[in-house]
C-alpha cells in the first residue's frame, strides 16, 4: 500500500479521478432537493436522507458492477467508445430537454423513487469514467467513490461557478476523458499483441483520443448556437410607500417562460 | 435615469443598495430603480427529465425572493419606487443582458458577492460584468 502511494503515477490517477468526479458529478444534489420540495416538511428530511443514502449505495454497486463488466473481452472497447462520447458531450453546450410526463409526487416513496431513478441515469457517466481512470486499482476506486459522495449530497453550484470562472476546465475535462478512454483501449485484449510490439502506442493512443475529443467537441460546439441563455422568471414593479406590496404582488409575477 | 442594482442577498450587495438610497437625494430627478437577482441555472439537461418545470421555477422564485428580501425591505423603508426581477442563467451574462434590455444608465453593484470558495471565485461576476456591460458600472466597497 505504501509503495503505491509513493509513486507519482498514483497521484496523477488521484487527480484524474477528482477531476472526473467534479465534472461528471451529475445533478444529483439538485434532483434530491427538488424532488423533496413537494413533501410535507416532516417527511422532507427523511426524503433527503433516503435519497442521498440510496444514491450513494447505487453508485457503489454500479461502480463495482462496471469494473467487473470491464474485465470481459470487447467490453473495454465499448467502454472506451462510450467515454469518448461522454467527453465530447461534456464540451458541447447543452440542448434543452423537456419532459412533461412527470407526475408530481407528494409522497415520500414517490420522491425517493424519482431520486434513485435519476441517480441511476446520471451516475452512469461518472461511474464509467472513474472505473476507467482507476484501471482496476481498488484503492483508487474507493477513493473515487469517497470524493463523489459530498458532491452527491451538496450543491453542484460549485461546479457551475468553477466552469464560469475557468471555462477551460470543460476542455481539460474532455481531453482527460479522451485520454482515459485511450488508456482503456490499450487494455483491451484485442489490441494487446499490437501494443506489446509497438511500445509507443502506450502514449500515442491516449493522446490521439484526447485530441479527437477536443477536435470533435469543438467542431460540434461551433455548429451550435452558443448564446448564453437567460430566462426571465419574475418581473414585478413595487410602487413607493406601500410596504405590503412586496408580499401581495407576488402573484402578479409575469414573464415566466 | 435608470439604475440597475444586481443583488444576491450578500452584505456587499446590500451596501450597494444602501449607497444608492443615500445618493438619490443628490440627483435632480428621482431615478428608476431596477433590482435584479440571477439564479444559477442548476437544473440543466438531465434534471429536467425528472423534475417538473413548475417545481424548478418555484424553487428559483423562492431562492430569488429570499435573495431580494433585504434589498426590497431597505427600499420600502426609504419609500422608493422600484422594480424587481429574477432571471435564471449565468449571473454576469444575465446582468449585462437585462441592463441593455432595460436601457439602464448605470449598474451599481457590490464589489464581491457570495462565493463558496472565496479566494478562488472572488469577484468573478464583477469582472465579467465590467467586460460585458455597455453602461457605466459603479462598484461599492
Amino acid at each position: 500500500m505504501l509503495e503505491i502511494i509513493a509513486t507519482s503515477q498514483f497521484w496523477v490517477d488521484v487527480l484524474k479521478i477528482i477531476m472526473i468526479d467534479l465534472l461528471l458529478s451529475g445533478d444529483n444534489a439538485v434532483v434530491i432537493a427538488l424532488a423533496c420540495r413537494n413533501l410535507p416538511p416532516d417527511q422532507r428530511r427523511k426524503g433527503i436522507f433516503f435519497g442521498v443514502g440510496g444514491a450513494i449505495g447505487l453508485r457503489v454497486i454500479l461502480t463495482f458492477f462496471a469494473v467487473s463488466l470491464l474485465s470481459l473481452p470487447y467490453l473495454k472497447l465499448v467502454g472506451a467508445l462510450l467515454l469518448l462520447w461522454i467527453g465530447i458531450k461534456l464540451i458541447l453546450p447543452e440542448k434543452e430537454h423537456s419532459a412533461d410526463n412527470i407526475r408530481a409526487d407528494s409522497r415520500l416513496l414517490g420522491a425517493v423513487k424519482t431520486i434513485i431513478i435519476a441517480d441511476f441515469v446520471m451516475s452512469l457517466d461518472n461511474v464509467l469514467g472513474v472505473a476507467a481512470a482507476a484501471k482496476g486499482n481498488v484503492w483508487l476506486l474507493v477513493f473515487g467513490l469517497l470524493v463523489s459522495i459530498p458532491l452527491i449530497a451538496w450543491s453542484s453550484q460549485l461546479v457551475l461557478k468553477l466552469i464560469d470562472r475557468f471555462p477551460f476546465i470543460i476542455y481539460a475535462g474532455g481531453a482527460l476523458l479522451g485520454y482515459v478512454a485511450g488508456e482503456m483501449l490499450i487494455g483491451e485484449a484485442l489490441l494487446e499483441s499490437l501494443v506489446e510490439v509497438h511500445h509507443y502506442l502506450h502514449w500515442l493512443i491516449p493522446v490521439c483520443c484526447a485530441t479527437l475529443v477536443l477536435a470533435v467537441g469543438r467542431w460540434l460546439a461551433m455548429r451550435r448556437i452558443v448564446e448564453p441563455e437567460v430566462i426571465d422568471l419574475v418581473d414585478v414593479t413595487v410602487i413607493s410607500s406601500l410596504p405590503d406590496q412586496l408580499h401581495s404582488s407576488q402573484n402578479k409575477s409575469q414573464g415566466e417562460s | 435615469m435608470k439604475i440597475l442594482i444586481p443583488v444576491d442577498g450578500s452584505a456587499s450587495a446590500q451596501r450597494a443598495v444602501e449607497y444608492v438610497i443615500k445618493y438619490i437625494p443628490s440627483l435632480k430627478d428621482a431615478p428608476q430603480l431596477l433590482l435584479l437577482n440571477v439564479q444559477w441555472n442548476v437544473a440543466k439537461g438531465n434534471v429536467k427529465l425528472f423534475i417538473k418545470h413548475e417545481t424548478i421555477n418555484e424553487y428559483y422564485r423562492e431562492q430569488g425572493n429570499a435573495a431580494l428580501r433585504s434589498a426590497c425591505e431597505a427600499l420600502d423603508a426609504a419609500g422608493l419606487t422600484y422594480q424587481y426581477h429574477i432571471s435564471v442563467g449565468m449571473p454576469a451574462d444575465a446582468i449585462a443582458q437585462y441592463a441593455s434590455e432595460q436601457g439602464a444608465d448605470q449598474i451599481v453593484m457590490g464589489r464581491q458577492g457570495q462565493g463558496g470558495v472565496k479566494s478562488l471565485l472572488l469577484g468573478s461576476v464583477v469582472k465579467k460584468v465590467l467586460q460585458l456591460a455597455e453602461c457605466p458600472v459603479l462598484l461599492v466597497k
